[in-house]
C-alpha cells in the first residue's frame, strides 16, 4: 500500500526528470534565487525517483482457453481478467464517439497533404510563401496604386483630421477604462478606416457595389512538385465586388517573370510547419455558392490582435500572400477548371493587414495555375511591409526622469500610409 | 484629546455623500421679503437638517459653474448599491416599469414628422430601390450564398444577423449620404458602450445602523448596442419642449426589486460611446440586435408571445434614456440645472427580420427626488410595433418583401440637423 502510494506520487517526478535534460536543470537552478528552495519544484527535480513499476506479463497459451471470472461477475484471486467484446450502444451518441483509426478513414490517403491555415507560423515567412506560391516577390505597391494614393481628388475632404478622429476614437476614447485592449481597438480601427473609405460612395457610386464578408470559409489544392497543398479555413474579412480588380503587370512584366529564379532556402524544406495530414479531401471551393452576385474577391482585411501576436510581421505576411493565393486560386479553378495554363487574364487579390498599429499591404496577382514545376511564368506579389499609421497613441504621457518622453495624445501620425490604404479600397472603383 | 468634532471643511468634502444626497424635502425657500440685515443662514457645521441642506446647496451652487468632465465626476464620483437596469430584460411587463423610472410617456406610432406625409422626409425612389437590391443581397449573402457551417447553440443572431446589420448599416449610412450631408461627418461605432446613472425616486432604508432613513435609489444603465452613429450636430425636436401631451407616465409604487432588479455596486459610468473630448457628441441613431434569448420563435414557445412587443418596447425606452441622457449630460446639464433644449436620438431594434423603430425626446434631466418636485415636463418615447422586412429565404430567393420597413429606415436615415 504505501509502496504504491510513493509509486504514485513519484510518477510525475520521474517524467520530469526524464524529460529535462541535465541543461534544462541547470537553468532551473541558476533561476532559483538564492535562498528560496521552492520545495514544490525542487523536491521533484531531486528527488529520489523508483523505477516505475513493470506490468504483469499476462502469457497467452495457443489452444487453452483461461478461466475467468466473467461468471461470477466480481474480482476473484487467481482467475484471469475476462475480456469482453466493446459495447456497441445501438445509437449514435457524439459524446461518447470514438473515432476509426486514420487508416480506415475512407478519406485517408497514402500521399500527405500540406495545409497552409489561418493559424500556420510559418518559419521562412515571406520566402516560403513565395516558394509555395509560386511567385516573385516585388516590394513595395505597383505604379498604379501609388499614383492612386497621390492623386488628390481621391481624398476625403478632412482627410487628415478625419483620420486622425478615427484613431484616437478607437485608441482612447472608446471606453469608460482608461485605455481599451487591444483585441477592442485593432478591429474597431480597421472598421472605422473602412468607413471612411465608404463614404467616398457619394462621389463614386460603383463603391456601393461591394459586400463584407467574414467568416467565409476557403479550401483550394494544387501540386507543387511531389507534394499536394492546400489553403483551407476561415481568414479574415474579405471585401467582395462585383467587378474584378483591374490588372496591375502587363504582359511584358508577366513574360520577365519567366526568366527570375524562385528562392530557395535548402536545408529548410518549403514544407516546414506546415500541417501535414493524410486524411484529407481535394477540394476547390471559394466559401461562397454558384451565382453569387459578389464573385470577385477584392481585399482580404486579417488583423493580429492581443498584446502577445500569434504571429510575426513576416509570418503574417506570409500569411497575406498565401490567403490572397488561396482566394485566387479558388476563383480560377472555378473560373477556368483545374486544367492548369497560364490565365489570359490575370486575377488581382489585395490584402491589408494590421495590428492596430502597423499596417502591412499585400497585392497579388495570380499569372499561373501550372504551380507544378518551378520554370515558365510565374505569379507576382507586391508587398508593402511595416507601415505605421501613428507612433503613440496615448492616453498619459510618458514620462522618464521627470521628461515627458512622449506626451498624452496622438503622435507620428502618417498620412501616406491611410493614402495606401484608401487607394487599395478605391482600386478597380476609380 | 481625541474629539469627534468635523474640522470645519471636512463636511463641505463629503457633502456628496448619500446622507446628505438623499434629504428628501430639501426645497430652498427664497426669501421674499427684503430685510435690513443679511439672511441669518444656518450652520455649516451643525448636526441638524438645515445645516445638511445649506452644505448640498451650497456644494451644487458651486458645481455648476464647474465644466461638464468635473460635473460628471463629481456626480458620478461616490459608489453605492444601486439598481441595475438591464435594456434586453426577461421582466415580464417591464416597459412600464421602465417608463417610470426614466419619466418617460409612450406613445404608440411615429412622431409626426414621419406620418404626416408633407414634413416626411422625401425619399428618393432611385435610393430606395438601390438600397432594396443591396440589403437583398445582403440577406442572401448571409442566409444562402455564403456557405456557413452551423452555428454554436445560442449563437444564431450573432451568426447571422450580426454580419448582416453591419452591413446593412454601412450601407445605410452611406447611400443618402447625398440627401443628408451629415451622415458624411459622422462617426460609426460597433459594438459601442452607453452607460448612463441616475436618482430617481426614495426608499427607506429597511435595515442596518442607517436604517429607517430615507435615501434616493440609484440607476444604472449600462447598454452595448450592435452599432449607432453619432453626428457633430444636434438632430431637431419632435415636439417643442412646453408642449401638452395627454400620455400619462405610469406610476409605479413597489419596489423596483419586485420587477425584478437587483442591485449592485461597481462604477457609476455616463458614456455616450466616447469621451467628452469627441467632436461627434449628438446621437443620430442607434441599432439594437436582439439576442437569441429573447428572439420571437424562443419567446413563443416559452408561453410569452404577448412580451414580445413588451420587451422591445422596454428595450428601446431604456436605452434610448440612457443614450439620450448621457448626451445631454455631456452638454452639461444635469438633475438640478435641466436641459434647455430636448434633445432627440433614435433606435431600430432588430431581430434580422422583424424591425422596430423608436424616436425618443429627452425634455427633462430633473429625475432626482430633490429636483422632481414640481417638475411637469416628461420624456417621450415614440415607437412602433415590429414590423416585418420578409417573409424567409427560400433558396436564393427573398419571399414576402416589405417596402414600408425599409422605407421608415431610410427616412430615419434622412433625419438632418436644421
Amino acid at each position: 500500500m504505501f509502496n504504491a502510494t510513493v509509486l504514485r506520487i513519484r510518477t510525475p517526478a520521474f517524467k520530469i526528470t526524464k524529460n529535462c535534460k541535465s541543461k534544462d536543470c541547470h537553468s532551473v537552478l541558476y533561476t532559483i534565487p538564492h535562498g528560496r528552495r521552492f520545495l514544490s519544484t525542487s523536491s521533484c527535480l531531486y528527488g529520489k525517483i523508483l523505477p516505475r513499476k513493470k506490468p504483469r506479463v499476462v502469457h497467452e497459451i495457443a489452444g487453452l482457453e483461461p478461466i475467468t471470472y466473467a461468471d461470477r461477475m466480481h474480482f476473484v484471486p487467481g482467475l484471469a481478467k475476462p475480456r469482453f467484446p466493446p459495447w456497441d450502444r445501438g445509437w449514435k451518441d457524439p459524446s461518447h464517439y470514438t473515432s476509426p483509426k486514420l487508416e480506415d478513414m475512407p478519406l485517408h490517403k497514402d500521399k500527405p497533404c500540406y495545409m497552409f491555415n489561418q493559424r500556420t507560423n510559418a518559419l521562412e515567412g515571406v520566402r516560403q510563401a513565395l516558394w509555395l506560391s509560386k511567385s516573385v516577390i516585388v516590394k513595395g505597391l505597383p505604379a498604379q496604386i501609388l499614383t492612386l494614393a497621390e492623386d488628390p481628388a481621391n481624398q476625403i475632404e478632412n482627410q487628415d483630421e478625419r483620420v486622425q478622429d478615427a484613431i484616437k476614437n478607437s485608441r482612447m476614447w472608446d471606453t469608460t477604462e482608461i485605455r481599451p485592449p487591444r483585441e477592442r481597438f485593432c478591429p474597431s480601427l480597421l472598421h472605422r478606416l473602412l468607413h471612411l473609405c465608404a463614404g467616398l460612395q457619394v462621389s463614386r457610386p460603383e463603391l456601393a457595389k461591394r459586400i463584407l464578408a467574414e467568416k467565409y470559409s476557403l479550401a483550394v489544392t494544387w501540386r507543387r512538385g511531389e507534394d499536394v497543398f492546400q489553403v483551407r479555413g476561415q481568414n479574415g474579412l474579405l471585401l467582395n465586388s462585383m467587378t474584378p480588380v483591374p490588372v496591375l503587370a502587363g504582359e511584358e512584366q508577366i513574360q520577365s517573370t519567366a526568366d527570375q529564379a524562385l528562392e530557395t532556402f535548402y536545408p529548410i524544406a518549403p514544407t516546414i510547419d506546415l500541417q501535414r495530414t493524410h486524411v484529407y479531401q481535394e477540394k476547390n471551393d471559394t466559401g461562397f455558392r454558384e451565382g453569387y452576385p459578389y464573385p470577385h474577391a477584392h481585399t482580404l482585411f486579417l488583423m493580429e490582435m492581443g498584446n502577445t501576436p500569434k504571429l510575426f510581421p513576416e509570418q503574417l505576411r506570409a500569411k497575406m500572400v498565401m490567403f490572397t493565393f488561396g482566394n485566387a486560386l479558388a476563383r480560377a479553378q472555378a473560373l477556368y477548371g483545374k486544367e492548369p495554363r497560364v490565365l489570359e487574364k490575370p486575377i488581382v487579390v489585395q490584402s491589408v493587414a494590421t495590428n492596430g498599429r502597423l499596417f502591412q499591404f499585400v497585392v497579388f496577382q495570380l499569372n499561373t495555375t501550372d504551380l507544378q514545376s518551378d520554370s515558365g511564368v510565374k505569379n507576382l506579389a507586391w508587398v508593402d511591409e511595416d507601415q505605421p499609421l501613428y507612433e503613440f497613441a496615448k492616453v498619459r504621457p510618458f514620462i522618464k526622469k521627470k521628461v515627458v518622453k512622449i506626451p498624452a495624445g496622438l503622435s507620428g501620425y502618417q498620412p501616406d500610409t491611410f493614402k495606401k490604404f484608401l487607394a487599395l479600397y478605391l482600386h478597380g472603383a476609380a | 484629546m481625541a474629539s469627534c468634532s468635523r474640522l470645519p471643511l471636512h463636511p463641505f468634502l463629503s457633502a456628496t455623500s448619500a446622507r446628505l444626497v438623499c434629504n428628501r424635502n430639501v426645497q430652498v425657500e427664497a426669501s421674499t421679503a427684503k430685510s435690513l440685515y443679511p439672511p441669518i443662514l444656518p450652520s455649516r457645521t451643525a448636526k441638524s437638517k438645515s445645516a445638511k441642506r445649506r452644505v448640498v446647496t451650497e456644494f451644487f451652487e458651486q458645481l455648476r459653474a464647474r465644466p461638464v468632465q468635473e460635473k460628471i465626476r463629481a456626480l458620478t464620483r461616490v459608489q453605492r448599491k444601486k439598481y441595475v437596469i438591464y435594456p434586453q430584460t426577461f421582466a415580464l411587463n417591464a416597459d412600464k416599469w421602465y417608463q417610470h423610472y426614466t419619466k418617460t410617456a409612450y406613445l404608440s406610432g411615429l412622431p409626426e414628422k414621419y406620418t404626416e406625409i408633407h414634413s416626411a422626409p422625401l425619399i428618393d425612389e432611385s435610393v430606395l430601390s438601390e438600397l432594396r437590391s443591396v440589403v437583398c443581397s445582403f440577406i442572401l449573402q448571409e442566409h444562402w450564398y455564403l456557405k456557413k457551417g452551423r452555428s454554436f447553440i445560442q449563437r444564431e443572431q450573432e451568426h447571422f444577423v450580426t454580419p448582416f446589420l453591419r452591413n446593412m448599416v454601412c450601407a445605410l449610412k452611406n447611400l443618402p449620404a447625398k440627401e443628408n450631408p451629415v451622415l458624411c461627418l459622422s462617426s460609426l461605432d460597433f459594438d459601442p458602450q452607453v452607460n448612463y446613472y441616475w436618482l430617481r425616486g426614495e426608499r427607506t432604508i429597511p435595515a442596518g445602523h442607517r436604517s429607517g432613513r430615507i435615501e434616493p435609489m440609484r440607476f444604472q444603465i449600462d447598454d452595448k448596442p450592435h452599432s449607432q452613429i453619432r453626428i457633430p450636430q444636434q438632430l431637431p425636436e419632435f415636439v417643442p419642449l412646453e408642449a401638452e401631451i395627454s400620455a400619462e407616465v405610469p406610476v409605479i409604487s413597489v419596489a423596483p426589486d419586485r420587477l425584478p432588479l437587483f442591485r449592485r455596486q461597481y462604477d457609476n459610468n455616463i458614456f455616450i460611446g466616447a469621451k467628452l473630448e469627441d467632436p461627434c457628441c449628438y446621437g443620430h441613431t442607434q441599432f439594437h440586435m436582439v439576442p437569441d434569448r429573447f428572439r420571437r420563435d424562443k419567446m413563443s414557445k416559452r408561453g410569452l408571445s404577448d412580451q414580445v412587443e413588451v420587451s422591445l418596447r422596454a428595450n428601446g425606452i431604456a436605452s434610448l434614456f440612457a443614450w439620450t441622457g448621457a448626451q445631454a449630460m455631456y452638454q452639461g446639464f444635469w438633475s438640478e440645472e435641466d436641459v434647455s433644449r430636448p434633445f432627440v436620438s433614435q433606435a431600430v431594434i432588430t431581430d434580422g427580420q422583424f424591425f422596430s423603430f423608436f424616436c425618443y425626446q429627452l425634455n427633462t434631466l430633473a429625475l432626482s427626488p430633490r429636483a422632481d418636485g414640481n417638475n411637469a415636463r416628461k420624456n417621450l418615447c415614440w415607437g412602433t410595433e415590429s414590423m416585418r422586412l420578409y417573409e424567409r429565404v427560400t433558396d436564393g430567393d427573398i419571399v414576402g418583401w416589405n417596402d414600408a420597413v425599409l422605407r421608415l429606415m431610410l427616412q430615419f436615415l434622412l433625419n438632418k440637423p436644421q
